[in-house]
């Protein structure tokens, strides 16, 4: 591991050479290449994660450029997973990246994550969102929820059996938003930058801040401090 | 009954406010603190069937029963996109 690299992070007392020293060993895979996956891999490859896989079916359109930061024009057309794949390991050779140019179903989820030390959340689908909640729960593999909506981005850690799970919380939620999803551009940087930590700090076993919602119009920033639901039907003691 | 409501995200912006006092005139549920907050601030419609509501720091259906004293909190809906 070059030590230049790194150098000005691990003077971080958060973090530190053993904290720099035990992300090298941990493998993510971060599903969904657009906004706030783009971004979250982009972070997590710089800072230093040992390897990371990214999984995405699209190809680059230009309605993604307003709100990523690694596509350019010329990759419209091209797999996301792919090109991101290129630009990753040309960011840091250290990193093992693969992408992977596929749609993450029920069926293949299992296959794709088995290996993870966490799952990164860059999808925009809610429906997929639960399903990987079940895989996450049913493997303890903890993964990073995170959502963008307008002007509003949420993040949560989540630790299988000992944080609260995404269907703690989605009790109230029907199955998915229709349409186009308004995202203003400025707003995924901001959220993959605090999923990306959070993901760190969890890989690390520090202590997770909650469900984080943050809303970059008004700079109002919130942290929730919740409990896990004991008759969750997906992560709870008493399931339903 | 008189209730407590701590607010997040923007829902402090719109009332103005970190928490709020609700005067739940009829029923005894989440969901009747979801309406009374509605018809009181009727820019947060669209967020009805989809807002976050927890009770003692725990997330819950809107069926869930309330009595006075309980801590309830209201957030936007978990937000979907990527």
């Amino acid at each position: 591991m070059s030590t230049d690299r790194y150098r000005r992070q691990t003077l971080v007392k958060e973090l530190g050479q053993k904290g720099q020293e035990l992300l090298a060993t941990k493998h993510a895979i971060v599903i969904g290449g657009g906004g706030l996956g783009s971004h979250s891999a982009n972070l997590l490859v710089r800072m230093g994660i040992g390897s990371l896989d990214i999984v995405d079916n699209d190809t680059v359109d230009i309605t993604n450029l307003h709100r990523t930061s690694l596509f350019t024009q010329e990759d419209l057309g091209k797999s996301k997973a792919f090109v991101l794949q290129e630009k990753l390991r040309a960011i840091n050779t250290e990193v093992r990246v693969r992408g992977i140019n596929q749609k993450v179903t029920k069926e293949n989820i299992e296959s794709l994550v088995k290996n993870a030390d966490v799952i990164v959340d860059g999808t925009d689908s809610m429906s997929l969102r639960f399903i990987i909640n079940e895989v996450s729960i049913k493997y303890n593999i903890p993964w990073v929820y995170a959502g963008v909506y307008e002007t509003v981005g949420m993040v949560m850690g989540i630790l299988p059996k000992k944080t609260p799970c995404l269907q703690c919380i989605s009790q109230n939620i029907p199955e998915s938003i229709s349409g186009e999803i308004p995202v203003l551009g400025s707003l995924p940087a901001i959220i993959a930058s605090i999923q990306c930590t959070e993901t760190i700090k969890l890989l690390l076993g520090k202590p997770l801040a909650g469900l984080l919602i943050y809303d970059v119009w008004n700079q109002c920033f919130d942290t929730m401090d919740i409990k896990r639901n004991p008759r969750c039907p997906i992560c709870g003691i008493k399931k339903l | 009954m008189k209730i407590t409501v701590r607010l997040f995200g923007r829902y402090k912006d719109i009332t103005g406010k970190d928490q709020i006092k609700l005067d739940i005139s009829a029923g005894n549920t989440l969901r009747d603190v979801v309406d009374t907050f509605v018809k009181q601030y009727p820019v947060t419609e669209k967020d009805k069937s989809r807002m976050m509501v927890s009770k003692n720091k725990m997330y819950a259906s809107f069926d869930t029963t309330i009595i006075e004293g309980d801590e309830i909190t209201l957030s936007p809906p978990v937000v979907s996109g990527g």
